[in-house]
């Protein structure tokens, strides 16, 4: 994280992408005023530096496991991690972050009946040694989402051109 | 409003191609799947009218120099909830706001460029949201896994 190298060009890029990456790179080129070849070696780069992915994004409504729910969880410090990385691998963990405050795991999941989340929380994490404590909420709405920005942890897959 | 559309086991099979190879062109992806060009290009733009599917460039959250990451749980006083979460949507370093069940009424996450933004987030902007009766805040340490290909979509303006 420390010397990522971005500027104004990338940014802009970035932004265009984020609307629609079926785009050509032709298109985003003249778009931007530079040439394909800019367009194409800057893309490859970002790629490469693990700072943009590309992917398809479906909606909530057609998803199978279309709620979204929180397990917060308290471990043990010093298993944290081997905790955390447990609990990533379980079905419909969505995402899996290490905190400071009150818990130190948040999990996110998406699940389509009540009775998963009590299972993913009360049965399969907290049966997890170490794991001491879970609190579960639901999503009812969500008011905002941006999922466009992420943590991209899949580093240097270089796509095709796009031409 | 755009009505859902029923999807086949081709869509899919274009959508799971897309989340791996999102920029592949219509002759790629119809030479891995046995279709024409003509049939993929007009399965995505269906899906994309019908808001089921977009192809979009993700970005890290460093990418935008966003460095720290909070999640940040509200409880509510004195306020409907959810007008409580309209406004604090509206600050853009909230970058996710759900309305919950549980202890708390509002479930957000917040990124910033670093700590030293903490106390124009709280005392310039967090603060102007009436019915807050307490935030609490997670500091994000690391990520472990961070996977969302599902998601609301929006229109396209």
């Amino acid at each position: 994280m420390a010397d990522v190298q971005i500027d104004e060009l990338d940014l802009q890029l970035i932004e265009l992408l984020s609307r629609d990456a079926r785009v050509s790179n032709r298109k985003v080129a003249s778009e931007l005023g530079v040439t394909e070849g800019t367009v194409r070696g800057r893309i490859k780069r970002l790629q490469q530096d693990g700072l943009i992915a590309f992917t398809a994004i479906t909606s909530f409504g057609m998803a199978k496991n279309s709620r979204l729910a929180f397990i917060s969880i308290q471990a043990d410090v010093d298993r944290v991690r081997e905790i955390a990385h447990e609990i990533s691998g379980l079905p419909m963990i969505n995402a899996v972050m290490i905190t400071m405050g009150q818990f130190n795991i948040l999990a996110v999941c998406l699940i389509s009946e009540l009775d998963q989340l009590v299972e993913t929380a009360s049965d399969r994490i907290l049966g997890i040694p170490g794991v001491h404590h879970v609190e579960t909420s639901i999503a009812v709405k969500t008011i905002k989402y941006n999922a466009r920005m992420a943590k991209i942890t899949s580093r240097g897959v270089v796509e095709d051109d796009g031409d | 409003m755009t009505q859902p559309i029923q999807l086949d086991a081709v869509d899919h099979k274009i959508i799971e191609h897309l989340r791996r190879h999102g920029r592949a062109s219509n002759q790629q992806i119809a030479e891995g799947l046995g279709l024409t060009a003509t049939t993929v290009s007009s399965r995505i733009k269906r899906m994309e009218e019908a808001n089921m599917l977009r192809v979009v460039a993700v970005s890290d959250f460093s990418a935008h120099g966003f460095n720290f990451l909070m999640r940040v749980m509200v409880e509510v006083d004195g306020r409907p909830a959810s007008q409580v979460a309209h406004d604090l949507a509206q600050i853009p370093e909230v970058f996710a706001t759900h309305l919950v069940t549980g202890r708390y009424d509002i479930d957000m996450l917040v990124a910033l460029h670093g700590l030293e933004d903490l106390s124009s987030l709280l005392l310039e902007k967090f603060s102007k949201v009436r019915g807050i009766r307490s935030l609490v805040p997670s500091i994000v340490v690391d990520i472990v896994k961070y996977q969302f290909d599902v998601a609301p979509i929006e229109a396209r303006s």
